[in-house]
């Protein structure tokens, strides 16, 4: 079967198979997801390490150094989230851009996608994208998040490091972005150091920090554009150890579970509403009747769907 | 969000690359091909000044794009875009789709057409024109593609 092939492809390192793979996860929907995903979830062990921060302040810039440098370490890979135009749906994926060159040079997977508008800073198919960078033999695998500004918690339930990423002249914006970010950061950076105020800006979070009783978290300041300081990012980062591994490993399984739950019945609670014929039933019953009987049995005792529309459901 | 059924694979956004595969500082074509393909509900990836044809060829299959668009105004095409196909050929890639554009002239484009290379568009096509092509164009390579999987 091809989506054999494809997974093999995937377990040797092959960057088609990888590729294709993601598309059909990103594009047709549950079954090829699940028929990927339940081949391949097994494998992998790598670090997941997590690029946030507001637009602009140098993600993109950072992990084309971050990575070739990683690469001496292990096996690199990287996807990078860009935001998707909330008018046509359409994106512009220019996280790309800032760092093929270097990746290139060292031959790293790196696959763009748009956020299609889910919130949070992710993608809808980032976990299953990560493990499939996973089993693709990486040994550590780079994620850049969109650049919100706001609070993008949901990369610390994927990413074992996250990393945040701050630049100096971001003024106001600072104090909102504090609020959430700084209980999610295991590193904290300010980049573009040839900037006047970088030294502030990495007081400042010093302090924040010591306020939150984090006073063991690395500040660091870098410049991406000389490199100066990386050789301190690497080491801090090969120095973490994958932090609650086993809690944030079940707890996003749990998430996935409970989405694909969700998701499968959504349909027949939705169709509530419009179903006549059972304003008569109370909601625990018509709960423990959609559970108990399966849905093959629910479509015939509400009779609501058309035929095409139950076929998508197994 | 959808993942309760399976929806189809044509349907997603099209994904396209554009790139300028020679020196050719002529850059505002694309950037106005980018936007114009963002706004027709397009993902689209720019290659950056000056890649190699392989490097076209690797950001395509590591990004799996449906389309590649080629463009360029310095006269260097017929060497330029035959390099892009000839790499892709002998990879063995044939479900993405190419696409060229820029200062073309009319007697290049029947050998154009020939290595598999659509559209040539250059000055003043209207940008609906040049949107319709890519579409169509994807949906052939959409339904190759979901007829293998
Ligand atoms: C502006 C311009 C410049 C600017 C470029 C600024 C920039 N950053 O882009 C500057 C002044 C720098 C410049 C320099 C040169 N230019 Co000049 N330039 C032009 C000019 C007047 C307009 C190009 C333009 O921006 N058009 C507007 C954009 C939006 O349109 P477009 O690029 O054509 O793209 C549209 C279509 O062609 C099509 N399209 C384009 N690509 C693709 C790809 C695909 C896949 C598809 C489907 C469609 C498509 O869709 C686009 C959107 O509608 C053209 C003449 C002309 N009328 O085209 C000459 C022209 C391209 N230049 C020319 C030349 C020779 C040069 C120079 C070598 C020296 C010179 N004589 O000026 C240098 C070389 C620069 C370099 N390093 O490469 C020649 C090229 C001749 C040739 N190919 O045989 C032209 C044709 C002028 C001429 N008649 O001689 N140039
Ligand atoms: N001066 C200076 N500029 C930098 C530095 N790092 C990055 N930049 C520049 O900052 C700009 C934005 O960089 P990106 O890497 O695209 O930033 P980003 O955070 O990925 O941006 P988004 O993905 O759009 O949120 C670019 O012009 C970079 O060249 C730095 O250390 N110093
Ligand atoms: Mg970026």
């Amino acid at each position: 079967m091809n989506i054999d092939r494809l997974t093999d492809g995937i377990l040797k390192g092959d960057y088609r198979s990888i590729a294709r793979s993601i598309s059909l996860i990103e594009n047709s929907g549950y079954e090829s997801r699940k028929e990927i995903i339940s081949r391949i979830y097994r494998y992998g062990n790598a670090k997941i390490i997590g690029i946030t921060g507001p637009p602009g302040v140098g993600k993109s810039t950072l992990i084309g150094n971050l990575a070739p440098m990683l690469e001496d370490h292990g096996k690199v890979s990287v996807l990078a989230i860009d935001p998707a135009s909330p008018f046509s749906g359409g994106a512009i994926l220019g996280n790309r851009i800032r760092m093929q060159a270097a990746l290139t040079r060292r031959g790293i997977y790196m696959r763009s996608v748009s956020n299609r508008l889910y919130n949070g800073g992710l993608s809808e198919y980032t976990w299953d994208i990560t493990k499939i960078l996973e089993a693709s033999g990486s040994d550590f695998v780079i994620l850049e998040t969109v650049g919100s500004g706001q609070a993008d918690v949901d990369i610390m339930n994927i990413a074992d490091i996250t990393c945040v990423i701050l630049a100096p002249g971001l003024g106001d914006e600072i104090q909102a972005i504090k609020s959430g970010m700084m209980e999610i950061g295991d590193i904290f950076v300010i980049n573009k150091t040839d900037r006047e105020g970088s030294y502030l800006a990495i007081k400042d979070i010093r302090e924040s920090l010591n306020m939150s009783n984090k006073l063991s978290t690395p500040v660091i300041g870098l410049n991406s554009i000389t490199g100066e300081n990386y050789d301190e990012f690497v080491a801090h980062i090969l120095k973490l150890d994958k932090k609650n591994f086993r809690e944030k490993y079940y707890r996003k399984l749990k998430m996935v579970v409970m989405e694909t739950i969700y998701n499968k019945y959504s349909k027949y609670i939705d169709s509530i509403e419009y179903n006549n014929g059972i304003l008569d039933k109370d909601p625990y019953t018509m709960a423990e009747e959609i559970l108990r009987n399966g849905l093959g049995k629910v479509r015939r005792t509400y009779n609501s769907h058309s035929e095409e529309e139950n076929n998508h459901i197994g | 969000m959808d993942n309760g059924k399976n929806r189809k694979y044509t349907e997603a956004p099209i994904k396209i690359l554009l790139a300028k595969p020679a020196i050719d500082g002529h850059d505002r074509g694309i950037f106005v091909l980018a936007k114009a393909f963002r706004d027709a509900g397009m993902d689209v990836l720019y290659a950056g000044l000056l890649p190699t044809p392989e490097e076209v060829v690797d950001t395509a299959v590591n990004e799996d794009v449906d389309v590649i668009a080629l463009s360029l105004l310095n006269g260097a095409h017929m060497t330029a875009f035959r390099n892009v196909m000839e790499i892709l050929k002998k990879r063995g890639i044939n479900d993405i789709a190419v696409v060229g554009g820029g200062i073309i002239p009319d007697e290049d484009k029947p050998a154009l057409e020939k290595m598999g290379i659509t559209g040539n568009f250059g000055p003043g096509t209207p940008l609906s024109v040049i949107i319709n092509h890519v579409k169509k164009r994807a949906m052939e390579i959409r339904k190759l593609r979901e007829n293998e999987y």
